[in-house]
């Protein structure tokens, strides 16, 4: 399977808690292919965030390899996977994590910013992406003027701004309401297809889960 | 634009407003920074009201010699001096000490005598006349120092008796010398306690009767053209004059006096550094607390892809800013302050203790003051450093949290 575009192989992750060792991830296999959507679902606690933090070259695992695009991740240090995060995925979370300050336009344009400068075609994409998400008159509105549901569609735009391979999402309907999620869900699974972006989605809703193309169940620290 | 800097600028001004947090951190250095320029410019003032004073009382340069001057000597000191282009003009002086008597209350002030035609080219003495005038002096005439005059109790015109150390030198010859009685032609005034409460002014002719010294005199002072450089003309005298002859800048006959004045100024300066300090650890405190309520914006940029030194680099350029802005402000208000001084003393005089009183007992109706650029300069990078500085502290906390457990933070 050589177009996976993330893969994870004998990922353990053990936390200590006072004298006792948690161990949370034993084990887990995993790949994601190109343009491919993948919901991950578990009891809370599992370590759904945990697996998606290393994914995504947050934190490391106790062992295990990680490829992200064939490249071997688990090779670099954190400060080289966050040099390359910001290029090869983007995520989107169950608080969306806005900047205050800025409006929803210098939001989703802040994913080109960290990468390097702003131009035209950056501008014009965001707007784009703004559009895209429903929110295409409100890109000057400070994400505080904003409804939980607007601010997570701003969040997906940020998120693909700089056409990412992958997006890991974790709960993003956590916050909503049952109708807003729907959309929001949909939402993103749309333009992820449409941009050819692959995705994992961390979900306790079942509905959601189906809507994936492949679905995963996080038990006891191993995919069931 | 940098993301950090961009990051910096959009806290500081939110989409276009100014923060509140940024007005009071920017104030905080902008008082810092007035208060500084205005304490050490007004401190910096009194010394150089005392140096304009030395000045005009002694010359830029002092020509002084181990040995008295007689007429030999002071025909190749009075070449080397008129061949100078820096100088402007030259007079010599004898000084010294005596004592005055009036109505039976003795008095020991010191005594210059000079040239008064010549010495008017040197030093301003017209301008310190407060009684009587300089045409009018005569061989056997003195003017008085104010405060002197009013100790004594005498008024122009009046008769007074000059005792010389020459005529104890003539007592033990067992000659006797009478008292030179000498009329107060005038009173001066130059505004400075010590030399206002004991000095008297005569002419060459009589100080050289006094003293004996026939034709000789002790020195001369020297002033020199506007824009010359004090130092390097004394440097050029010492080489040029006649042995045994030294050529002091004003600032080293009073180097003593001096060294107090800078003291006194530098110790203020180093105190009023710790008020930009204080202002400098409020941004601290202020960026920390941004710090904490960001925990996971700035995991979120981590997330996204943000060097962790890029962040540090954001809370920097925020110190930074904020250190320069009120570095600005301050400057500004600081010199338009000076520049309306009189006006806020007076308002202040007004309305404590009434304008007369103000005057009388603080001796000056006008605040002096003196900027001199080394210490806005030295004012200017000491704040925004110390700003900068200021920002480091969150800087460095904020680039130490990972981001996956800044994210975790709920
Ligand atoms: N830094 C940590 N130190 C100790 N224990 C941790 C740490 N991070 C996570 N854990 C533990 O690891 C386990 C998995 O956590 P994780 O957040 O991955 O669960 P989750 O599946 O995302 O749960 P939820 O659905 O509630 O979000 C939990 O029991 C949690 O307490
Ligand atoms: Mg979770």
């Amino acid at each position: 399977m050589l177009d996976a575009v993330i893969k994870a192989a004998g990922v353990r992750k053990n936390y200590l808690s006072g004298d006792r060792t948690l161990a949370v991830l034993q084990g887990v296999n995993f790949s994601v292919a190109a343009g491919e959507s993948v919901s991950l679902r578990g009891e809370s606690g599992s370590g759904k965030s945990t697996l998606l933090n290393i994914l995504a070259g947050l934190d490391r695992p106790d062992a295990g390899e990680l490829f992200w695009d064939n490249e071997a991740a688990h090779r670099l240090s954190l400060g080289q996977l966050t040099a390359r995060r910001g290029r090869f995925l983007g995520m989107v979370f169950q608080s969306y994590y806005l900047i205050p300050e800025i409006d929803a336009l210098a939001n989703v344009l802040m994913s080109a910013r960290i990468l390097g400068s702003v131009g035209a075609p950056e501008r014009s994409r965001a707007a784009l992406l703004l559009q895209r998400v429903g929110l295409g008159e409100r890109g000057h509105h400070l994400p505080t003027h904003l409804s939980g549901g607007e601010r997570q569609r701003i969040a997906v735009a940020r998120a693909l701004m700089n056409r990412p391979k992958l997006i890991l999402a974790d709960e993003p309907t956590g916050n909503l309401d049952e109708r807003t999620g729907d959309e929001v869900i949909s939402l993103l699974l749309e333009v992820c297809a449409e941009e050819k972006t692959a995705l994992v989605l961390v979900t306790h809703n079942p509905a959601h889960a189906k809507k994936t193309a492949r679905q995963l169940l996080l038990q006891n620290g191993c995919f069931v | 634009m940098p993301w950090p800097v961009y990051l910096a600028l959009k806290q500081l001004f939110p989409s276009g407003r100014i923060s509140f947090f940024t007005i009071i951190a920017t104030a905080g250095i902008m008082l810092g920074v007035t208060i500084m320029l205005m304490v050490t410019s007004v401190m910096g003032g009194f010394g150089y009201q005392i140096g304009r004073m030395i000045v005009d009382t002694q010359g830029d340069i002092q020509i002084t010699a181990v040995t008295l001057i007689d007429g030999r000597k002071a025909e190749q000191i009075e070449k080397v001096l008129a061949a100078t282009p820096e100088i402007e003009a030259f007079a010599p002086f004898a000084s010294g000490v005596v004592m005055l008597e009036y109505a039976n209350k003795p008095v020991f002030p010191s005594i210059q005598g000079f040239s008064f035609e010549r010495m008017k080219k040197v030093l301003p003495l017209q301008r310190f006349m407060v009684a009587g005038s300089l045409d009018d002096m005569d061989d056997d005439s003195v003017i008085l120092s104010t405060i002197l005059a009013t100790n004594l109790g005498v008024d122009t015109g009046d008769k007074i008796s000059v005792y010389s150390p020459l005529m104890m030198e003539r007592i033990k010859k067992n000659e006797a010398l009478l008292p030179r009685e000498v009329r107060v032609a005038g009173i001066f005034k130059i505004g400075h306690q010590q030399l206002d409460s004991s000095t008297v002014l005569c002419s060459l002719r009589l100080m050289q009767d006094l003293y004996g010294l026939d034709r000789r005199v002790h020195g001369y002072n020297v002033r020199l053209k506007p824009g010359a450089n004090m130092e390097e003309v004394a440097l050029k005298l010492e080489q040029t004059l006649p042995l045994g002859t030294k050529a002091l800048t004003w600032y080293e006959t009073n180097a003593e006096f001096q060294a107090i004045v800078a003291f006194e100024r530098n110790m203020i300066f180093f105190l009023m550094t710790f008020i930009i300090l204080v202002a400098a650890f409020s941004i601290t405190s202020s960026l920390l607390m941004a710090v904490v309520r960001k925990t996971r914006e700035i995991g979120l940029l981590g997330a996204m892809g943000g060097r962790a030194r890029d962040v540090a680099l954001c809370f920097c350029t925020q110190g930074l800013l904020l250190g320069a802005a009120g570095t600005g402000l301050g400057l500004a208000l600081g010199f338009y302050l000076l520049h309306y001084r009189d006006n806020i003393v007076h308002l202040i005089a007004r309305l404590s203790v009434g304008q007369g009183t103000f005057q009388k007992f603080y001796q000056f109706s006008e605040l002096p003051s003196h900027t001199v650029t080394r210490d806005v300069v030295f004012i200017v990078v000491f704040s925004v450093i110390a700003s900068t500085l200021a920002g480091l502290i969150p800087a460095w906390r904020a680039a130490r949290l990972k981001p996956v457990e800044a994210l975790r933070s709920e």
